[in-house]
């Protein structure tokens, strides 16, 4: 006991304790100021979440532990929580446009994100199952109210309606699991669930199936992603872009390090679910992208798929493998943010269109961005020599390397299939009769557009720094 | 100065195809004449130094490819043979521009057009100064582009681009013999340097080749393949069908290309690689059969035509037919003489043709012509010169190569140099008889379409002066070239670059033939003209009513012997057939059906079935996602787990 | 066997006096006080809405958010209970843990007081 009662090294933590006393000081301003403060708390979150990033890759370098071994940060803890830190930044700063129009720019949303941002860093650098239930609940429950955020709007409030009680019951059987863990291995530590679980049993296998399902439904990986396309298509567009974002990084980032440290010893089994997952979720998210018509809706089942690809990566269970995911959902997290960045740039004076149609001679009417999606859109659909390309390159290598052949050509010829419905927008941009031409794009967007962009466009040049610090981060799992 | 005779056409041909429309017609007009004006006056110097004062050279420009064993240089070999085809293409093709400038006066596209003649120039030229298979092949699938840019130069009409594909298919035959030949000479001796070949083409006599289980002898089927191309790009029986309607071409095309020099590459190689022809008899047999039948079948078809062009295009294909009747022989001086020489006077009544044409406003059929003699005094001259030098009459160039020709042919020891004889006599004849026939129809009589006629008018000189040249070059290029070409400087003009092999006396034989031999041509001359006379001047009725007593006979003839029916018949509908199959059943039905097209409508329906399990209901998502869970939970207890 | 009964003999006390309290509570009124009974006072009681009405009936999202606040502050007092029992060994960190715990509560209730949650017009 006297162990316990010590105040531990809340170093480690530092940046999830500036984003939780920041959200909750700038609630106390929201709160006091008003609808007035709302620009002010907007702003300030965005340099909340930098100083958070600044603050972690600050932090003394190593795997440094707290919390008897709940938190972790290490190195890939620290990866990924930069990639989330910097996509929720991304999604504040293209909110600010949008909330402006519909007139709905409040002070909670930056507050949601940052508490949502603060579950995730949690979740990224949760050592046991109670650390991995509380961020994980933290980041969902702020989730599930920006998804209903705006509440006048049928659309939003049914899809934060659906999206919390399917959250709710994926968050009972993800709670299931760990019972069943920790009933049949007797800890919750990852560490110990390693060593417990090297005996087997039937139990253990189920309690994990019921953990992964939990973590399917928040990367929302096929037969777990039903929520998606409702969800993604209801909320507001700032929100769908958040979601497909930081959210994603963290779940993603969750269901490696419980992979991979939890669950080391029994790789045959989580291996058999995840290609069974990846499959699902490549073919779906293809095949099912072909028949939308609204463009959110779309990138849903976009999104869908490309969590497939990256668990292609996780399946091979290898640290190239871990490396190969990382470089996808980095890529993912930017190629996403840029497509997003022209969705919510798709206004008229008469209000926002999501059709694909209402893309329609983007080529005539406004070349560099139609330019700027095609790039994005044939990088998602994995054309070389950009980026896209090189993330579903690694996670490929990785699981041919570890024997994965059956799925690495079925994640290919999925690839061919998802790539008729990025071609098929390019060719309404390009070849279609112009539509009336969109307002101009705010900066905010510009900024994020041209970022997304050029990172795209360039990264064939210089891949190293990415592929460096993926490695690193990798390595440390492992 | 070797180099700049090549390369001169080349820089002509890229400033005006590529700053044509900038720089505008005229200045591209006057940049390429000039340079080929530039390039023949360094052809002449050229034949002066190699041919008279024996400066035999071999200059290596670059590597061009090297692969395993094959290693090719970009050399040009100059000895007599190369000068000579140099004088002959700069000469012609010098001439040509100039001529063009004037007749094509009124084409919009006239930068496009010189810089295709530029450039067929410098193909031709890549094409004589080979020196190496692979760079003979370069130049002479590159004057095959040309002709077929050229020939097709009017694409608005359809029956240019039709006559454009077909010389080109035509060719692909011919050049696919050609191919082979050289690969089958890489086979045996290890390279295709003309060097190498020449060295080792000796010890190949008596080597055997399998060839589909054949034991075929080596040199014969490597001098067979190679004739198999010549007898494409010159257009000999078989392999004929193209040159005729080559004349959709712009006249002046026709005189520079489908007369002049490119039909003659053919011939120039079969001379070119002369010391394997020597080594296979049976090959030289061939193609003298190839080269009298040609001689003789042309002639025929030429004495029913009405198309102005066509008569003097199957004259071109008859000519060409002695110039193989001499290289079968083993005469390949008289050969390369009577090319020398027919390049002159076929390129003077091509362009002749060309000013009757331009003078009768783009008429075509002497049916509709006559009397045209006074309207154009100066051409009508030049076409008399043209006609005299190609029937052979005395003293003119015609008359010194064409009876050499005939003289070797029946002086050779071949077996079917007898045949040779026979065949081209009997061309001379008829020869003489179209070739007045022409004039008479078109010059004399009375005029047939006035409105035409009256506004016929002389051409400008632009187009008269090439005339003019060509016609003193008709005169005068026989006499002073017959001792170096078929008399006794022949050893010591041409060298080493024409082999005669050790029993080949026909040079010598060819001096001691009888009298009666050496006066047969002329004789046939008189009569085909006489005949002409008869037929067209005084009786012009004769030949209506002869025409419909043979009606067969005539018909036969005026549709070409039926050869491009039967070629219809035989390759192109059956292709067309089998591409079409293709097409529709293959392509469209089998690999469309199953392949992109099915695959992309099951596609769509596994799509459509996809989103219909996004219903939208809550329970169904729940739902959904329970028995995701159920499933990995059985998998593992039936299967998975142990 | 008997021991153990022992052992429960005082809840069975406890319970003893909670049923004779209770009843004693309830028979009390009906003795001594003041009866003058009408529609009203007879139906049963159920905060603001009629007792017996079709269930699937619409009414005010208000007593869902009182409810909803009413669970959390439920529940901080049930977090505190085992907090104060085990304070003794929780030493300095526990007690600031708790604190933090309040703090967070606390500027929740701030934020719901402002935006007027708890006010029911």
């Amino acid at each position: 006991m006297t162990a316990s009662a010590q105040i531990p090294d809340l170093l480690p933590v530092l940046p999830e304790i500036v984003l939780i006393v920041g959200a909750l000081a700038l609630l106390m301003v929201g709160a006091y100021g008003g609808e007035r403060s709302s620009p002010l708390v907007n702003v300030a979150s965005i340099m909340l979440l930098a100083a958070a990033a600044a603050i972690v890759t600050w932090l003394p370098s190593g795997k440094l532990v707290t919390f008897g071994g709940s938190f972790v940060l290490d190195d890939f803890a620290r990866f990924l929580k930069v990639l989330a830190l910097g996509g929720s930044a991304a999604a504040i700063l293209m909110s600010l446009d949008y909330f402006r129009r519909e007139k709905i720019l409040k002070f909670e949303y930056p507050v949601l994100i940052l508490l949502a941002t603060a579950g995730m860093g949690m979740l990224v650098s949760a050592g046991d199952l109670i650390a991995l239930y509380l961020g994980l609940e933290l980041m969902s429950l702020s989730l599930y109210v920006i998804a209903a955020f705006n509440r006048d709007s049928a659309k939003s409030t049914e899809a934060g309606l659906k999206y919390f009680v399917l959250g709710a019951l994926s968050s009972g059987m993800l709670l299931y699991g760990c019972s069943l863990i920790y009933g049949y291995t007797g800890t919750i530590a990852f560490p110990g669930i390693a060593q417990a679980a090297a005996q087997g049993g039937l139990g253990v296998t189920f309690g994990l199936v019921f953990l992964l399902a939990g973590l399917c439904f928040k990367v929302s990986a096929v037969p777990f992603h039903m929520w998606t396309p409702d969800v993604y298509e209801g909320a507001p567009t700032p929100v769908t872009a958040f979601f497909a974002s930081a959210p994603k990084v963290a779940a993603m980032a969750i269901f490696m390090r419980v992979a991979i440290s939890a669950f080391p010893t029994i790789l045959v089994q989580w291996q058999q679910i995840l290609v069974f997952v990846a499959i699902a979720s490549m073919a779906l998210g293809s095949f099912a992208a072909i028949g939308q018509r609204n463009i959110k809706r779309l990138m849903a089942y976009s999104s869908i798929g490309h969590m497939g690809f990256a668990l292609v990566g996780l399946a091979a269970g290898t640290q190239a493998g871990v490396q190969g995911v990382l470089v996808y959902i980095s890529i993912y997290l930017l190629m996403t943010l840029g497509t997003f960045a022209c969705i919510l740039s798709m206004k008229r004076p008469g209000g926002m269109v999501e059709d694909i149609s209402d893309l329609a001679g983007l080529s005539r009417t406004s070349p560099t961005m139609a330019f700027l999606l095609a790039m994005l859109l044939f990088s998602l659909a994995g054309i070389p020599p950009l980026a896209g390309f090189f993330a579903k390159f690694y996670v490929f290598i990785a699981a041919i390397n570890a024997g994965l052949y059956a799925l690495a050509v079925i994640g290919v010829l999925t690839s061919v299939v998802g790539a008729y419905y990025y071609l098929m927008i390019v060719k309404i941009m390009y070849f279609d009769e112009p539509q009336r031409s969109f307002d101009p794009m705010p900066r905010e967007q510009v900024v994020v557009l041209a970022v997304a962009g050029l990172f795209n466009l360039l990264f064939f040049a210089y891949p190293a720094p990415l592929l460096d610090a993926a490695t690193a981060a990798a390595k440390s799992l492992f | 100065m070797y180099q700049a005779i090549v390369f001169l056409p080349l820089i002509g041909c890229l400033i005006a195809g590529l700053f044509g429309r900038v720089i505008g017609p005229r200045p591209s007009e006057l940049v390429t004449t000039l340079l080929l004006f530039a390039s023949m006056v360094l052809s002449w110097i050229a034949l002066a130094q190699v041919g008279f004062g024996h400066h035999d050279e071999r200059i290596v420009l670059m590597n061009w490819m090297t692969s395993g064993n094959l290693k090719v240089d970009w050399a040009l070999r100059i000895d007599t043979l190369t000068t000579v085809m140099l004088v002959v293409v700069t000469t012609v093709s010098a001439l040509v521009h100039l001529y063009s400038i004037g007749y094509m006066h009124e084409d919009p596209h006239r930068p496009r057009f010189f810089a295709y003649l530029s450039l067929f120039t410098f193909a031709m030229l890549a094409l004589v100064t080979a020196d190496n298979l692979a760079q003979l092949f370069f130049g002479w699938e590159g004057v095959g582009l040309a002709s077929y840019l050229l020939i097709g130069f009017w694409y608005h009409k359809p029956e240019a681009n039709a006559a454009a594909i077909k010389a080109f298919v035509v060719n692909r035959v011919g050049d696919f013999g050609f191919a082979i030949g050289i690969f089958a000479i890489f086979m045996m001796t290890g390279s295709i340097d003309f060097d190498i070949i020449f060295a080792q083409a000796p010890a190949l006599v008596g080597k055997t080749i399998n060839f589909f289980g054949w034991q075929a002898d080596a040199l014969t089927l490597i001098c067979l393949f190679l004739f198999m191309g010549a007898m494409g790009k010159s257009a000999q029986f078989l392999l004929h069908t193209w040159l005729p309607d080559a004349m959709e071409g712009p006249t002046p095309v026709s005189a520079l290309i489908h007369a002049a020099t490119m039909v003659t590459a053919g011939v120039f190689m079969v001379a070119r690689l002369s010391p394997l022809f020597e080594l296979a008899p049976t090959a030289q047999t061939v193609v003298i059969f190839f080269g009298a039948t040609t001689a003789l079948f042309a002639a025929t078809i030429g004495l029913v035509q009405n198309d102005i062009k066509r008569i003097v295009a199957y004259s071109t294909c008859s000519q060409l037919g002695y110039m193989f009747v001499a290289m079968g022989v083993g005469a390949y001086s008289v050969g390369m003489y009577h090319l020398f020489t027919h390049a002159f006077f076929k390129a003077l009544l091509f362009l002749g043709s060309g000013s009757v044409i331009h003078a009768m406003h783009h008429e075509q059929d002497i049916r509709h012509m006559g009397g045209l003699k006074s309207k154009i005094p100066f051409t009508y001259w030049m076409m008399v010169i043209g006609t005299l030098a190609l029937t052979g009459f005395p003293f003119t160039a015609g008359y010194f190569s064409k009876d050499a020709i005939i003289e070797a042919a029946y002086a050779g020891k071949n077996p079917m140099a007898i045949y040779g004889f026979v065949c081209t006599v009997a061309a001379a004849l008829l020869t003489s008889f179209y070739s007045w026939r022409l004039i008479f129809k078109t010059f004399h009589g009375k005029p047939h379409d006035h409105h035409h006629y009256d506004g016929a008018h002389e051409s400008p000189y632009v187009m008269l002066v090439p005339l003019g040249a060509l016609a003193a070059g008709s005169i005068l290029a026989g006499w002073p070239f017959y001792e170096y070409f078929a008399g006794h400087h022949v050893a010591d003009f041409f060298r080493a670059s024409l082999t005669f092999a050790q029993g080949n006396t026909i040079l010598d034989d060819m001096h001691h033939v009888p009298k009666a031999v050496v006066f047969t041509p002329t004789v046939m001359m008189a009569l085909g003209f006489l005949l002409a006379y008869q037929f067209y001047i005084r009786r012009p009725d004769i030949p209506v009513s002869l025409a419909q007593q043979h009606s067969v006979l005539y018909r036969f003839l005026l549709n070409k012997w039926y050869f491009d029916e039967l070629y219809d018949f035989i390759f192109v509908r059956p292709a067309k057939w089998l591409g079409y199959t293709l097409w529709k059943r293959g392509d469209g039905w089998l690999i469309d059906g199953f392949g992109p097209d099915g695959v992309s409508a099951r596609v769509l329906d596994v799509t459509r079935n996809v989103v219909r399990l996004q219903t939208g209901y809550l329970y169904h998502y729940a739902f959904s996602m329970l028995i995701g869970a159920a499933l990995l939970i059985t998998w593992f207890m039936f299967a998975g787990a142990h | 066997m008997s021991e153990l009964l022992q052992h429960y003999l005082p809840l069975a006390v406890f319970i003893a006096v909670a049923l004779g309290l209770s009843a004693a509570l309830l028979i009390a009124p009906f003795i001594v006080a003041y009866k003058q009974p009408d529609p009203e006072k007879l139906s049963a009681y159920e905060c603001g809405f009629n007792a017996f009405d079709d269930a699937r009936m619409k009414f005010d999202v208000r007593f869902y958010l009182v409810a909803i606040l009413f669970i959390i502050f439920d529940l901080e007092v049930a977090f505190l209970f085992p907090w104060a029992v085990a304070f003794g060994k929780l030493g300095l960190f526990g007690f600031w843990s708790m604190m933090v715990f309040l703090a967070v509560l606390t500027i929740g209730f701030i934020y719901e007081w402002k935006k007027g949650a708890l006010e029911w017009d």
